[in-house]
């Protein structure tokens, strides 16, 4: 089972898809789940993720706006997918049924 | 602010995630500082993590992993280095173990700042002790003393079954409450003792204690045997007093003088004063009031006084007075070779750096940070310069005691010298710099043509670093000058002072003690046969060839000297009649000793069996200063006090050197023992032998002791040995001062020698062009001996200025030669030209070899 975190950061790792770095990573959070995660938490939870196997990690590009400096770019592993899945899955599982106020998805 | 947190930033994040989180935070920075502030906090907080610490203990040690390895697969260096390393390392932390004790702590009392000594002043500026009196005066008279004790010398023997002489002082009951230390067993002296008649009580050291009475606690109280009287033990000192005063004391006496008796007289100085300074008065201070103290005294006893004033002291500067300059000379030049060992290290490194340029360059290309190469650089020096320490720690362990072996038994605190402290903080220091300085050198010189490396294929070093090399070999050099100038200087000074002749023949004699005390011994005349037997026994042994007996000889560091006042014609103040060294000797001294009679006769025995017609014999330096041009035979004089009788003059031998080969001429006076009116109970015997003097101490001891055992004999030493004792300081710096500039040499020799054969490596292709060209051998030698002669001649401009400081250090320990002495100074010069022309001579047959088509096609 996944923490929260854990499950925010990979989600965030999916949906951004290609160029998945800190800014845009964070920016995702923010705007779908509306918290304002600082890079460090980011970042933070991506290297235990990473030493988990759960995401894989790769230089990117140095852009002039960074002062030259290069990105780190997150994907997520085959395995880090499989975890995710089994966590949503059980939450799913222990949600089907109760009338916690949330509408049918 | 922003540039604040990047650079936090950079310090502590792990270096796989500093750029992308750096990079991040730049690249949003229009959110606002307080945005970059709070991401930097968190980040920090968040990144650096507990696993930091060790990250960086796991880098360092691979680093250093690395850096041994590298070592390894250059054992020369590496081993050239630690080994110089060591040797420099271990010197220096071997001096400074000596003078951290010797000179820079203060003395182990209790506010030994207040602590003085006290004189009488004469005109000349020199300084005499004080007759029992005027210590009296001064003591209850002066307001800026708080308090002030009496020291006199004393040697007494210890036993009546193998008696032992021990070393002792005959102090006041105040001395350890001026010094401010106790005993540790018993008491300390009471003031009820320190009168005549009371003062039969001895406090022990703790060493004496144990060496002779095993440390029984049971002793104070006890009656111990000493020069035949029985005296009280009233107390034992702790372990740890050592008493700078009288540094060899094992015993101490209470003095117990009264200013009725004939020896507590002003001209009686005998006495040295210890005085602690008020806490509210200067030094200065109270040596002003002494002076008006004494003033005074001289108005009330003009004829007592010869002296001008009174001079104050401090006991911390006056015990380390005579070592101060010696000390301080010998860290200078051991601080010199550790430079010299530390600039070579460096040079070797930066010669091993030159090789290893594009190794560096490929690690820059890969992505290696500037940090990270000077990083293996510090490491690298790191590993070189900690097993330089610690193979300096080892030399010091082996060199310190036998430094201490060298050293002076006057040197105060030499009991305190041990490699610790200081020393260990100088090995530290070194090895924390000698990392540094090891791996900015280098990472400084390739810093000048980085990257240029790989494009320019084989070139090797540029100016830069040749800039650093040269001016670490011109050091060197420097540095070898004034090493070899000095011990040039003591070495010549050295051959001057066993070139003096000491007035008599110290070949083939051997010298001892012989003491007569006891119960046994009470009265003159049994002293004068004891003397007669031994020296009649002594004179039939086989292999002697004559013996003799003097209260005091040559060189012995002996000072027993009277005022010699002219009978007829005494000045009018007797104190300022000259003094002559008293020798109470029998007739066959002069031809035993070899002191040529200049005039008149030598002693008879008719003269030692006549007590009626006093007769004396002076030194020509003793007659010309009392009767100038004048004939000394027939004269009268008189020998000490106003008492003293009148002796006539018979005879005028030759001057000897009595207090050092390095001393002025004293005034010497002859007299024949059983004239002189009191016998001495601690005496020398001289023999002259045939051979090997030590050869015949057994046999001379055992004629001794069959008969009286219960004498001590001590100080048995061939007069060579003697002399050698008294030059032993000398010795011992010039030995110092010898292999320090020996190693200095071989370094520069080296140094050079790395120098030039760099640079012709590296002018491989100019030097083959100029021979293309058709410039003659003759021409490409001058080429590199110019470069070299170029190095050498500015080390040897600064070696000679750096040597006028440091010999200013050594001139105590010059004899005969000035400091700037032309001979030595041109020696030096020459020697170091000479080496040199050596060191370029492998090089330049290098250049001269280089095949131009070989060169030019490469």
């Amino acid at each position: 089972m996944l923490g929260e975190l854990e499950q925010l950061v990979l989600l965030g790792v999916l949906r951004v898809g290609r160029n998945a770095y800190g800014v845009p990573v964070h920016d995702e959070i923010q705007r779908r789940a509306g918290r304002d995660l600082t890079l460090g938490t980011i970042y933070k939870t991506l290297t235990r993720l990473e030493d988990k196997g759960l995401v894989v990690s790769r230089i990117g590009e140095p852009t002039p706006e960074r002062g030259g400096r290069r990105t780190r770019c997150y994907a997520v592993t085959p395995v880090g997918k499989r975890s995710l899945q089994a966590s949503l899955r059980t939450l799913q599982r222990m949600s089907a049924g109760v009338d916690i106020g949330l509408e049918p998805t | 602010m922003t540039r604040l947190c990047i650079w936090l930033l950079s310090q502590f994040l792990p270096d796989h995630l500093s750029d992308p989180v750096i990079g991040d935070i730049v690249e949003q920075q229009a959110r606002g500082t307080l945005w970059v502030c709070r991401e930097t906090l968190v980040a920090l907080v968040q990144l650096r993590g507990p696993s930091r610490g060790e990250a960086i203990m796991a880098t360092f040690v691979n680093d250093v992993r690395l850096a041994v390895r590298y070592l390894r697969h250059a054992p020369a260096f590496a081993i050239t280095s630690i080994v110089t390393l060591g040797l420099a390392i271990g010197a220096t932390a071997a001096i400074f173990s000596v003078i951290d004790p010797v000179l820079l702590r203060p003395l182990p009392y209790a506010d030994a700042n207040r602590l003085v000594f006290v004189w009488e002043r004469d005109r000349d500026g020199s300084r005499t002790n004080l007759g029992f009196a005027t210590i009296n005066d001064f003591a209850s008279q002066s307001k800026s003393l708080e308090t002030s004790a009496a020291v006199g010398s004393w040697e007494p023997s210890i036993g009546d079954v193998d008696p032992e002489r021990v070393s002792g002082a005959r102090v006041s009951a105040t001395y350890f409450k001026t010094l401010g230390v106790q005993p540790v067993i018993g008491r300390d002296f009471l003031a009820e003792e320190d009168q005549p008649g009371h003062n039969q009580v001895v406090i022990l050291s703790h060493q004496l204690w144990q060496r002779r009475f095993g440390g029984d606690r049971s002793i104070v109280g006890r009656s111990i045997s000493i020069g035949g009287n029985p005296m009280t033990v009233v107390g034992v000192m702790p372990e740890s007093f050592d008493d700078v005063v009288s540094p060899t004391a094992e015993i101490w006496r209470v003095l117990g003088y009264s200013t009725t008796q004939p020896f507590a007289c002003r001209t009686c100085r005998h006495l040295r004063m210890l005085a602690r300074v008020k806490p509210a008065t200067t030094i200065a201070g109270a040596m002003t009031e002494l002076d008006q103290l004494h003033a005074a005294l001289v108005k009330q006893f003009p004829t007592q006084y010869a002296s001008v004033g009174a001079n104050l002291v401090r006991v911390q500067d006056e015990v380390t007075r005579s070592f101060r300059p010696a000390l301080l000379a010998l860290t200078g030049a051991v601080v010199l070779v550790l430079l010299i060992a530390v600039s070579n290290v460096v040079n070797l490194q930066l010669a091993r750096a030159v090789r290893r340029e594009e190794e560096f360059a490929i690690r820059t290309a890969l992505g290696a940070s500037r940090w990270r190469v000077t990083r293996q650089l510090l490491a690298e020096g790191l590993v070189l310069a900690a097993c330089g320490g610690v193979a300096g720690l080892m030399v010091a362990r082996i060199a310190l005691p036998l430094l201490v072996s060298q050293l002076p038994s006057r040197l105060p605190r030499a009991s305190a010298i041990h490699l610790s402290g200081a020393a260990l903080a100088v090995v530290g220091t070194t090895v924390a710099l000698l990392a540094i300085v090891m791996a900015l050198v280098p990472g400084r010189a390739r810093d000048a043509h980085l990257g240029e490396r790989l494009r320019s294929g084989r070139r090797l070093a540029g100016g830069a670093q040749h800039f650093t090399r040269s001016t670490l070999v011109v050091i060197e050099v420097s540095v070898a000058v004034m090493l070899l100038i000095s011990a040039g200087l003591l070495a010549r000074s050295l051959v001057r002072l066993l070139r003096v002749d000491a007035g008599f023949d110290a070949s083939h004699l051997l010298t001892l003690e012989v003491d007569a005390v006891g119960s046994r011994y009470a009265d003159n005349a049994s002293v004068y046969v004891f003397h007669d037997r031994i020296r009649d026994a002594v004179r039939v042994l086989p292999g002697v060839v004559g013996v003799t007996l003097t209260n005091q000889m040559p060189l012995g560091g002996n000072v027993d000297s009277y005022g010699v006042v002219d009978f007829d014609n005494p000045p009018s103040n007797p104190e300022l009649a000259p003094y002559g060294d008293r020798y109470v000797v029998p007739p066959d001294f002069f031809s035993t000793m070899r002191i040529p009679v200049m005039r008149g006769r030598a002693f008879t025995t008719a003269d030692v069996a006549d007590s009626a017609h006093r007769v004396v014999l002076v030194s020509a330096a003793l007659a010309e200063r009392l009767w100038p041009g004048t004939d000394a035979i027939g004269r009268h004089i008189r020998l000490g006090g106003p008492d003293a009788p009148s002796r006539t003059v018979i005879g005028v031998v030759g001057n000897v050197k009595h207090a050092g080969l390095d001393a002025t001429t004293t005034m010497q006076w002859y007299a024949p023992e059983r004239q002189w009116g009191s016998s001495d109970s601690q005496v020398m015997l001289i023999v002259r032998t045939a051979n090997d003097p030590a050869s015949v101490a057994a046999s001379v001891r055992r004629t001794i002791a069959s008969i009286d055992a219960t004498q001590p004999v001590i100080r048995v030493a061939t007069m060579d040995q003697v002399i050698a004792q008294s030059t032993a300081q000398r010795r011992l710096a010039l030995v110092l001062f010898a292999a320090f500039a020996g190693a200095a040499l071989l370094l520069s020799i080296a140094g050079i020698y790395g120098v030039l054969a760099g640079s012709v490596a590296e002018r491989t292709r100019e030097i083959g062009l100029r021979s293309a060209l058709g410039a003659a051998p003759r021409e490409i030698v001058a080429l590199v001996v110019r470069q070299g002669g170029a190095l050498a001649f500015l080390g040897i401009v600064l070696g000679l200025g750096g040597a006028i400081l440091l010999t200013r250090f050594l001139r105590t320990l010059l004899f005969g030669v000035a400091p700037n002495d032309p001979a030595t100074l041109s020696a030096s010069v020459a020697i170091l030209g000479v080496i040199t022309l050596a060191a370029c001579a492998i090089p330049a047959i290098r250049a001269v070899r280089i095949d131009p088509s070989e060169a030019l096609r490469h």
